[in-house]
């Protein structure tokens, strides 16, 4: 039976051929009907955006079949299943590796092909709406083209194989594997539709604001869903890595975080666009770089050419990447210059000094720090190229220079959200800002009572706390004028959004900043004392399966609960893998790790301890920038008509024909 | 009055922010321990076998030797920190440190981003003031009285058609 095989691999490669077949016809009646607006053809775009779903859908199901079943059959399951994989990792294993991974991104794209078709329905004649479907249709014939060619998950592997070596053992000891890929992908491959509209728009060269307002929401849920997972992936890092780090600008997190920043410039600088009609250009190639980037980072992280925690093996997928991007930005570039003359902006900027000023230099920084993280990943390839040699280009040239981006970003934070449209004028400038900075001053003030030292830590909470109170001060101004809705609406959640970013870069600041560590050699019975606390060591765990072997040192804080840093030997792999044990607390978290060599007949162990402040509230900002993505997708207060806006006010319902 | 009030205002908060910088800032934050200092050491060094993460982060076995060697010099108190690195650096023949030199090819890496910033920084003011050039001047007496006579003499259709 399992020389045969099991029923997963034909099946996997039937649905996928499905969905080769339904975004091909889709495509073609997509381009038919959007040069024809043939009302028939239109309609068959999307029963072919549900057959390609379908097609997705089946080969994702087919693969976990396959993974559950363990049919080893398969050479991708002979690579990442084993027998003794507990239920649920064996369940995320199927995104664990290379195949399944683009896989999974066949499977958010085709759902996200059926969502627009679905939500467009009633629109799918308009040309616009059948270029943008050609482009999501061709992106997903594309991926279906990878599955079936260098990334086929299905391809049948050597016969006799009866068991495996599982998923990489970091993948089975943290729950946040189900959820931190699932996730990034939704964000990361959720940038796939404002692009396409992007595309529709200058094909069809109806490049006023409506095809912005088709989009805003497919952009702001696909960047929520990207920093939430980007969050989730520093949640896990920090859990289950053991260096009680959040992140250590590995390129496969750089790959996430450049496309991040990009969408980030691109949700503010839309807002001078749909207000004032300018910055057409710089929109459109903000959104071609956000999803040109995501073709880009994962040609660097995935065919082998960057190596790094994230990066599998060796893979030729990597000229297919290279190539799409290359196709990507030669003709978004094109279309670009091809509608240049309708992309001239009727309007002028004032004044810097004003909120759409503010925009622009935003998006410079956001720009500027996105080529920095950019050149950083990739400056060890040109080495390598122009000089054969390695080189190491890491943490600590990101760190420096993200700092004092980080710090003018905050300053902006603080300046822009109080700045009228227009110009401003010193002396609202000096009234609106006059209780943010006291905010800001008072931070500063508590952080240094408190004990707080270094220049770089102190400047974020200061600047932290002025852009808290900007934040704060929209808020109230709103709530006071409108009740609740006062917190709905982009202006409202985003500056709910901008609380969490200055929660997140305080405890980033605190935390990188004021770290305590000391290795303690903790005996039984003998209870050492450091940081304030008492650590003592009460016993060791062994536990013993058939997959490995993890030894539990089991160390009791303050005379309390016992913690469990432990050391993890897979019987599959041969390595050790260390898992901290945190206990968490509302201004500082004890992270624990066992350090090697562990001898459980003896009775005393080397422990580290890391006395890590505010660790917790980089989650609760996470959530706080979540929640506010969640609030600006309810619409706010409706724009005045006496409002001044040179930009067509959005219709209800579509745009203006 | 209210001016000079909103002066002063601002300028004892800023003065109050100084002085709180100032004294935070400059303040000793205390000894160090002996695994701050190798941690602080090992982040500077990166994994010779694992491309791309430090010492620090990695739990791979070549970065296990390497901050066991650090780990000894520290306990041994007769080398300064960049004197550990530079000892590694030469012991390994490969690339170990994480910071790429600021010399020769390398420092293009810190040079490019400067450069970046400063023309992105340039651009943008350049824009402004083409902006400003660009502004339509205030409209007038002459051109209000022009506006007003038409209106007034054929209503609608002084303005452009929006659409």
């Amino acid at each position: 039976m399992l020389a045969a095989g099991g029923i997963g691999g034909p099946l996997g490669r039937a649905a996928l051929v499905v969905g080769l077949v339904g975004s091909v016809f889709g495509l073609l009646a997509a381009v038919t009907a959007a040069r024809t607006g043939d009302r028939r053809v239109a309609r068959l775009v999307i029963r072919f955006a549900w057959l390609t779903a379908t097609g997705a859908v089946g080969a994702f199901v087919a693969m976990e079949w396959a993974m559950v079943t363990r049919d080893f059959s398969l050479d991708y399951i002979q690579r990442v299943g084993s027998r003794s994989t507990p239920a649920l990792y064996n369940f995320a294993a199927v995104w664990s590796a290379l195949e399944g991974s683009i896989l999974m991104w066949v499977l958010v794209l085709a759902g996200l092909t059926a969502a627009v078709a679905h939500k467009y329905r009633r629109r799918i004649d308009d040309p616009m709406v059948g270029w943008a479907m050609a482009t999501m249709f061709a992106t997903a014939i594309f991926f279906f083209m990878l599955t079936l060619g260098p990334a086929n998950p299905f391809a049948p592997g050597a016969p006799g194989v009866v068991d495996g070596p599982g998923p990489n053992p970091l993948l089975q000891n943290h729950l946040l594997v189900m959820f931190h890929p699932p996730i990034l992908y939704i964000g990361y491959v959720g940038m796939t539709v404002p692009f396409a509209f992007a595309i529709g728009a200058l094909v069809t060269g109806r490049l006023g604001e409506g095809w912005l307002v088709e989009t805003r929401r497919w952009a702001i849920v696909s960047w929520g869903m990207l920093t939430f997972g980007i969050i989730l992936g520093g949640w896990w890092s920090y859990e289950v890595l053991g260096w009680s780090g959040v992140w250590a600008w590995d390129p496969v997190e750089n790959a996430s975080f450049v496309p991040w920043l990009t969408g980030t410039a691109y949700i503010h600088s839309v807002l001078v666009q749909e207000r004032r009609g300018m910055l057409r250009v710089w929109n459109l190639s903000l959104l071609v770089a956000t999803f040109a980037l995501t073709i880009l980072g994962t040609f660097l992280t995935r065919s082998g050419i960057l190596n790094s925690v994230h990066a599998f093996s060796e893979s030729n997928i990597g000229p297919w990447l290279l190539s799409f991007f290359a196709v990507i930005v030669v003709v978004s570039v094109g279309l670009i210059g091809w509608r240049g003359d309708r992309l001239r902006s009727p309007g002028v900027i004032d004044s810097p000094i004003s909120r759409e000023g503010a925009f622009l230099a935003n998006n410079v920084l956001f720009a500027a720090f996105a080529f920095v993280v950019l050149l950083g990943t990739v400056f060890p390839l040109v080495v390598e190229a122009l000089q054969n040699r390695q080189l190491v280009v890491g943490e600590p040239f990101f760190d420096r220079l993200s700092g004092p981006i980080g710090l003018v970003m905050l300053f902006l934070m603080s300046v822009a959200p109080v700045l009228p449209w227009r110009k401003a004028s010193g002396e609202v400038l000096a009234d609106r800002l006059h209780w943010p900075a006291w905010c800001g001053t008072a931070a500063l003030v508590v952080a240094v009572v408190l004990g707080a030292s270094g220049w770089a830590p102190l400047l974020t909470f200061g600047l932290g706390g002025f852009a808290a109170g900007a934040a704060l001060r929209q808020l109230v101004l709103a709530t006071r004028r409108q009740g609740w809705r006062g917190l709905v609406g982009r202006a409202n959640g985003g500056m709910v959004v901008h609380l969490g970013v200055i929660l997140l870069a305080v405890a980033l600041a605190a935390s990188n900043s004021y770290t305590r560590s000391q290795e303690l050699n903790l005996e039984i019975g003998a209870p050492a004392r450091w940081g304030g606390h008492t650590f003592e060591l009460v016993g060791f765990e062994q536990v013993d399966d058939d997959r490995r072997t993890a030894i539990k040192a089991l160390v009791s804080i303050d005379g309390g609960q016992a913690y469990a840093p432990a050391i993890t030997k897979f019987k599959s792999m041969g390595t050790n893998i260390g898992t901290p044990s945190v206990r968490t607390g509302f201004t500082k978290d004890l992270y624990l790790t066992l350090e090697p060599p562990v001898k459980p007949t003896s009775d005393s162990a080397r422990i580290k301890v890391f006395v890590k402040p505010m660790i917790l509230w980089l989650w609760i900002g996470g959530g706080l920038m979540g929640l506010g993505t969640l609030l600006s997708l309810f619409p706010g207060r409706r724009r005045r008509p006496t409002d001044p806006t040179s930009a067509p006010v959005a219709v209800a319902g579509g745009v203006a024909p | 009055m209210n001016r000079i009030k909103t002066r002063l205002a601002w300028a004892s908060m800023l003065l109050v922010a100084a002085c709180a910088l100032g004294i935070g800032a400059t303040r000793d934050s205390g000894p160090s321990t002996q695994a701050e200092r190798i941690d602080a050491i090992t982040e500077r060094l990166a994994c010779p076998t694992c491309d791309g993460e430090s010492v620090y982060v990695s739990r791979a076995s070549a970065a296990e030797s390497i901050r066991n060697q650090v780990a000894r010099d520290v306990a041994a108190g007769r080398l300064t920190d960049d004197q550990i690195i530079a000892a590694i650096a030469d012991r390994f023949k490969a690339q170990v440190l994480l910071v790429p030199r600021a010399t020769g090819f390398d420092s293009l890496v810190w040079i490019v981003p400067v450069v970046v910033l400063v023309v992105s920084v340039a651009a943008l003011a350049g824009a402004f003031r083409r902006w400003r050039d660009e502004r339509p001047a205030d409209a007038t007496a002459a051109d209000e009285e022009l506006v007003g006579r038409l209106l007034g003499a054929e209503p609608g259709t002084g303005r452009d058609d929006p659409s």
